[in-house]
């Protein structure tokens, strides 16, 4: 039975009265409620605040950004699967001036942390994405968005290689005071390895999962669906993997994890805490239904509460006996 | 725009292979401008994942309620024909999008529709009516059951041109349209349906020197702008090669034929 239905703002969600309490820290960074949104999954030309206020989230994570323009990936770039989307979007990005002169005037005026996510192709272009935000001065933290071929090294992604994914960690260590977060592929023999990896690099936190590689063929014309033929797979298809990959990490690292990969209401949330995530992002639910955040926010409060449990940190790895 | 959970009026056979769903929804139907869409979720399940997308049919007179005409074509629509009933509701996101710009001059414009792509001009019609604009309606479809919103047209006692695939063989339904163009002077061109049509109407209003417009189809996620996967090629600046890949949801669903057909 999922929580997806269509209900009004709840009120209680704008706080005030006695409740459990739902702060979270995560790696330095303060959230009022464990609730944020996969990075590109929320905010459309700068407007955060299009169905719900952007404030009710514990924390903002805005679309990735590159050093450089990039257009995208060609036409079409998504394809709707059982429970899920499958798509090739291929992080469109402005160039630098075009981020600072709009977007970045915008995010300095949310009045919530905003973690920015960055990709780049080699070490060079993620430390140089990432000292530029750091000057910035208005984020909370940054995340590196680890699902990228390193150029340098025959194509391999960062996220899958521990040797190529500390040494740009502890390169971004090195450029910024800001905490960094991990955001790792759900690859399934080489994440626990990655993990220590970038913990041992001086990564603040990890995020996982990104979506899956995946593949759509027309069976009529035998011919990749998507204009990039090569995509991912994301929403609620992908959960149980990702619970699965929650629960491995919380077991092998001692950093925290933000837990991400198909959530769609409240128990989903509740399902990636009790696994180990402190803090848990909605991600493709968002472009199906845009007010999944505030809902799953309340149906969160309400759980707590009929649960009786007083602090939603107590959720945190709850289902590792 | 905005999201709401809207009482359905009725879900009935329209004509053909289309079906007509109308709901309540006063703040966005007034809102709602031609051209512009809606995006629906079918029931509150995770399969079908995705919205779907429609131009909107009509708006009632008190711009109260809307209509979608839509066709049966896969497991979305087919869920939409059997589980949206009378006294029940519909979440719907709307209006979207950019529409049709009908020039506040304009005595005589041409509307060219194709299939389903004619369910987006009744909006436009009504519109240019109401604006005491005349309107040449080339509507063309494979059936001659298919040819939806003929009578809306005909209602306004507008000129209705068509052409079916089993009536007629051969040519395009605007072939009479750019015969008769160089008697009346159309101050705008409207396509919808078919890139085809498009090409020979660009050709029509580049001779004369008027804007035509073209509504737009992808596949979409969210509809509002926020995931960039309806994008399609668009030429960036007219009479040039560049392109540039930009989101029906947010640019269009309505472009300027001149953008799209070379692009």
């Amino acid at each position: 039975m999922l929580d997806t239905t269509l209900t009004p703002i709840p009120k209680a969600a704008q706080g005030g009265e006695a409740g459990p309490s739902l702060a979270v820290q995560v790696a330095g960074i303060t959230m009022k409620n464990p609730l944020t949104v996969g990075s590109g999954t929320y905010g459309h030309h700068g407007n955060f605040s299009q169905f719900f206020p952007v404030e009710t989230m514990g924390a903002l994570v805005p679309k990735t950004i590159r050093n450089y323009r990039w257009p995208g990936n060609p036409a079409p770039r998504v394809h709707e699967v059982t429970a899920g989307l499958h798509s090739s979007v291929g992080i469109p990005s402005n160039d630098w001036e075009t981020f600072i002169a709009k977007d970045a005037e915008i995010l300095r005026g949310l009045k919530l942390p905003v973690i920015q996510s960055v990709i780049g192709r080699t070490e060079d272009e993620y430390v140089e994405i990432v000292e530029k935000c750091a000057a910035l001065g208005i984020f909370a933290g940054l995340e590196l968005n680890l699902s990228c071929p390193n150029l340098k090294q025959g194509g391999l992604d960062f996220g899958y290689d521990p040797v190529a994914a500390e040494r740009l960690v502890k390169r971004v260590r090195n450029a910024t005071t800001l905490p960094v977060i991990a955001k790792l592929a759900p690859d399934y023999s080489s994440l626990a390895n990655v993990a220590q990896a970038v913990e041992a690099a001086g990564a603040d936190a990890i995020a996982l999962v990104n979506a899956p590689r995946a593949m759509c063929i027309d069976y009529q014309t035998r011919r990749p669906i998507i204009g990039n033929k090569i995509g991912a797979l994301s929403g609620a298809a992908i959960k149980p993997m990702a619970i699965y990959m929650v629960w491995q990490l919380y077991r092998t690292v001692k950093i925290p994890l933000f837990g991400m990969g198909g959530v769609s209401d409240f128990r989903d949330v509740v399902e990636f805490m009790a696994a180990g995530a402190r803090a848990v992002a909605l991600g493709t639910i968002n472009y199906v239904d845009p007010m999944a955040l505030p809902r799953a926010l309340e149906g969160l409060r309400q759980y707590l509460q009929d649960q009786g449990i007083k602090d939603v940190n107590d959720l945190v790895g709850s289902a590792h006996i | 725009m905005e999201q709401q959970s809207a009482p359905i009026v009725f879900n009935r056979h329209l004509t053909g292979d289309y079906w007509l769903l109308e709901v309540e929804c006063p703040g966005m139907a007034a809102a709602l401008k031609p051209g512009q869409f809606v995006n629906i979720r079918i029931g509150d399940n995770l399969t079908p994942y995705l919205r779907r997308p429609f131009s909107v049919y009509r708006i009632s007179e008190d711009r109260r309620r809307l209509q979608v005409a839509y066709k049966v074509i896969g497991e979305g629509t087919r869920l939409m024909k059997e589980t949206l009933h009378e006294g029940g509701r519909c979440d719907l996101i709307g209006p979207l999008g950019r529409g049709f710009t009908l020039p506040e001059k304009a005595r005589r414009i041409a509307v060219v529709g194709r299939g389903i792509g004619i369910a987006a001009l009744p909006t436009l019609v009504d519109e240019a009516a109401r604006r005491g604009v005349q309107v040449h309606a080339y509507l063309s479809a494979r059936t001659r059951s298919n040819l939806v919103a003929e009578d809306i047209f005909a209602q306004h006692g507008f000129a209705v041109h068509t052409h079916t695939d089993e009536e007629n063989q051969g040519g395009m339904v605007t072939d009479p349209l750019v015969a008769l163009s160089k008697e009346l002077a159309f101050d705008a061109f409207y396509v919808c349906g078919s890139n085809r049509l498009a090409k020979a109407i660009d050709e029509v209003a580049g001779r004369q020197g008027v804007p035509a417009e073209i509504a737009m189809e992808q596949h979409m996620a969210c509809g509002f702008g926020d995931c960039h996967g309806c994008v399609i090629p668009v030429t960036v600046e007219r009479g040039k090669e560049e392109t540039a890949l930009r989101e029906v949801c947010h640019y269009g669903p309505v472009f300027n034929t001149w953008e799209v057909i070379h692009a």
